[in-house]
């Protein structure tokens, strides 16, 4: 952690100029903010499928994802019945990479990753929904 | 009342040593005559959120009918996807202070910080990364400059001189009484608004810290410290002041099962082996004296052990330890029953966190669907 | 800018082995010390006796940059 010197000025500049400068028209809304991680994957491609792969059986690599979703989706992805294997791998620690094997009985792997992700928001949205309903019975007096 | 009732056998899986009966088996082909196929109508019907406690720092709530992975995917993208606002740069004008650059830098950057909601939340964006991790904008050394803005950067100062206390009695020994400023904490770090923050950021709503006696630095008459801070929205998975939770953690409900009756002084004993409020004491009634099967017979009156709450064990298997006991009591967890507990260190609410956890991992769906399709085509 | 550049002493020639102690050349710009025991300034010049001018005590530090320095708060 070598630490980097700098002219007192610059700093002073920057905060006095710069950044009252920048016009209020400008400011991204919190949707679409172009450097909110959790909203990137919109922008770039983050998935690709590995090499060796057919319809039915195929190799996916998701970049910056790891057990959070890989597991998750490993497991919705399983409760489909025309899948017939699904596993999920991180293939090295330091390499931001998780990649999720599909094998189907019918219908395309690919298919069935997109169910994946679709069941798994469903699932997202009733989460949420129940979560709110509980809160707000729980915070009534007469309730409790 | 569980809504997925499980066997008996699947229940059981604490023994002394091991576990058993880790894994999940709920899905399609894996039992005869079971469907186990992903159903949004079911499953709507058979999840439930008990809330237990709700306080703004911390929260308790059970999700009853959801699996390991996805529970576990909440829990991770509460500790480390979910934004808040830490200190991030810091420019050192003047250290005096017994306690190095470096190691007060990243002191100041680990004092968690709170303002307004709306301020943080929906004004304040996000800063361009400076290091470029393999997926994330690369901004040059001197692009950065130019990429402060009011929406994006909290300015904090912290500037402070320790002085001799002129009215101290003499030969005060307390450094606190002896000198002005002897000690340096988190409420001396100073709010410099600009530009459209002193909309979001004003009164009640100003950057403050959460916590406002930490202690910084210790200084002596004649140390000072002066230094400007710069604060970003950052994730917990890029360092760890960024996590917006103190813990959020789950357990699974445990069982406990009495197979067979424990009565009088050994009743006294296995309820001490439990927590207090698990394991209850009554006495046998006529009833259950009478009927035939049940063990009780001939023992009426007598105090008998009862399961009151397993919520409160922390199955620390002390009852499989007793040689009276064995063969009596069976423990086990649910398998779907998640006790979450969640602590927040004050940026968020700690049931916002959760919500906004679900809302993380929905968003983390869509994008990548669109991902897909766009490979597809 | 002009703070961050480094000014080459142009005065002082470049120092010899006996310009400790002697006491011969006393030119030069004076550089401030903090005494170790008192810690009050000391401007001391080449060839000055390293000693406190209020005390007498014989460590002295050298004082702190008045150049910024930034570093990352990890």
């Amino acid at each position: 952690m070598a630490p980097k010197t700098k002219p007192a000025e610059a700093v002073a500049s920057e905060d006095d100029v710069s950044m009252n400068d920048e016009p209020a028209v400008d400011t991204p809304s919190s949707n679409d903010d172009p450097h909110n991680p959790a909203r990137m994957a919109f922008g770039e491609q983050r998935i690709r499928i590995l090499p060796g792969s057919s319809d039915t059986a195929a190799s996916f690599e998701f970049k910056g994802e790891d057990h959070t979703l890989g597991n998750a989706l490993r497991y919705i992805i399983m409760k489909n019945p025309k899948v017939e294997f699904c596993g999920y791998s991180i293939p090295h620690p330091s390499e931001d990479l998780m990649n999720i094997r599909i094998q189907t009985y019918e219908g395309t792997a690919s298919e069935a990753l997109e169910k994946g992700l679709d069941d798994l928001s469903d699932l997202c949205d009733v989460v949420e929904e129940k979560f709110i309903k509980a809160r707000d019975e729980y915070g009534t007096p007469m309730e409790t | 009342m569980a809504p997925i009732q499980p066997s008996q056998e699947e229940l059981d899986r604490i023994n002394a040593e091991t576990v058993t009966n880790v894994t999940s088996t709920d899905f399609p082909g894996h039992w005869p005559g079971e469907d186990n196929s992903w159903s949004l109508p079911s499953f709507r019907k058979t999840f439930k959120i008990n809330i237990h406690h709700n306080d703004p720092l911390e929260s308790s709530f059970s999700l009853v009918g959801i699996d390991a992975a996805v529970a576990n995917a909440f829990r991770r993208i509460m500790i480390a996807e979910i934004p808040s606002v830490a200190i991030e740069a810091v420019f050192v004008h003047n250290n005096t202070s017994v306690i190095q650059d470096e190691v007060l830098c990243q002191r100041l950057g680990l004092v968690p910080f709170k303002g307004g909601k709306e301020g943080i939340q929906q004004f304040l964006k996000w800063h361009p990364r400076k290091k470029d991790d393999g997926m994330n904008t690369v901004v040059e050394e001197e692009e950065e400059e130019n990429t402060k803005f009011d929406y994006n950067t909290i300015i904090l100062s912290l500037k402070i001189a320790c002085t001799r206390n002129r009215e101290a009695e003499k030969g005060e020994r307390d450094p606190l009484k002896a000198y002005h400023n002897a000690h340096v904490y988190a409420r001396d770090i100073q709010f410099k608004p600009f530009g459209r923050q002193e909309q979001y950021f004003s009164g009640e709503d100003a950057i403050r810290p959460t916590n406002p006696d930490i202690l910084v630095a210790k200084l002596r008459p004649g140390q000072c410290i002066d230094v400007d801070m710069h604060a970003f929205k950052g994730v917990g998975s890029d360092h760890a002041k960024f996590s917006p939770v103190a813990t959020a953690s789950y357990r699974l409900l445990p069982t406990i099962t009495i197979v067979k009756p424990i009565l009088g002084k050994d009743a006294e004993k296995f309820a001490r082996c439990f927590p207090q409020g698990v394991i209850g004491l009554e006495k046998v009634d006529k009833k259950e004296a009478q009927r035939k099967g049940s063990g009780y017979e001939g023992h009426e009156g007598e105090i008998k052990a009862v399961v009151v709450d397993p919520m409160k064990d922390t199955v620390s298997r002390e009852c499989l330890r007793h040689e009276e006991f064995e063969g009596k009591v069976k423990l086990g967890r649910v398998r779907d029953h998640f006790i979450f507990s969640v602590e927040s260190v004050g940026q968020w609410e700690s049931d916002a966190l959760f919500l906004e956890s679900v809302k993380v991992l929905k968003t983390k769906c869509e994008a990548l669907k669109q991902n897909l399709q766009t490979m597809n085509r | 800018m002009s703070r961050e550049a480094y000014q080459p002493p142009v005065s002082a020639p470049a120092p010899t082995r006996d310009a400790f102690g002697s006491g011969l050349a006393s030119d030069g710009p004076a550089i401030n010390y903090l005494c170790g025991d008192c810690n009050s300034k000391v401007p001391l010049k080449r060839g000055d006796p390293i000693r406190c001018k209020e005390c007498g005590h014989r460590v002295l530090y050298k004082e702190r940059t008045k150049r910024m320095v930034q570093f990352e708060a990890r």
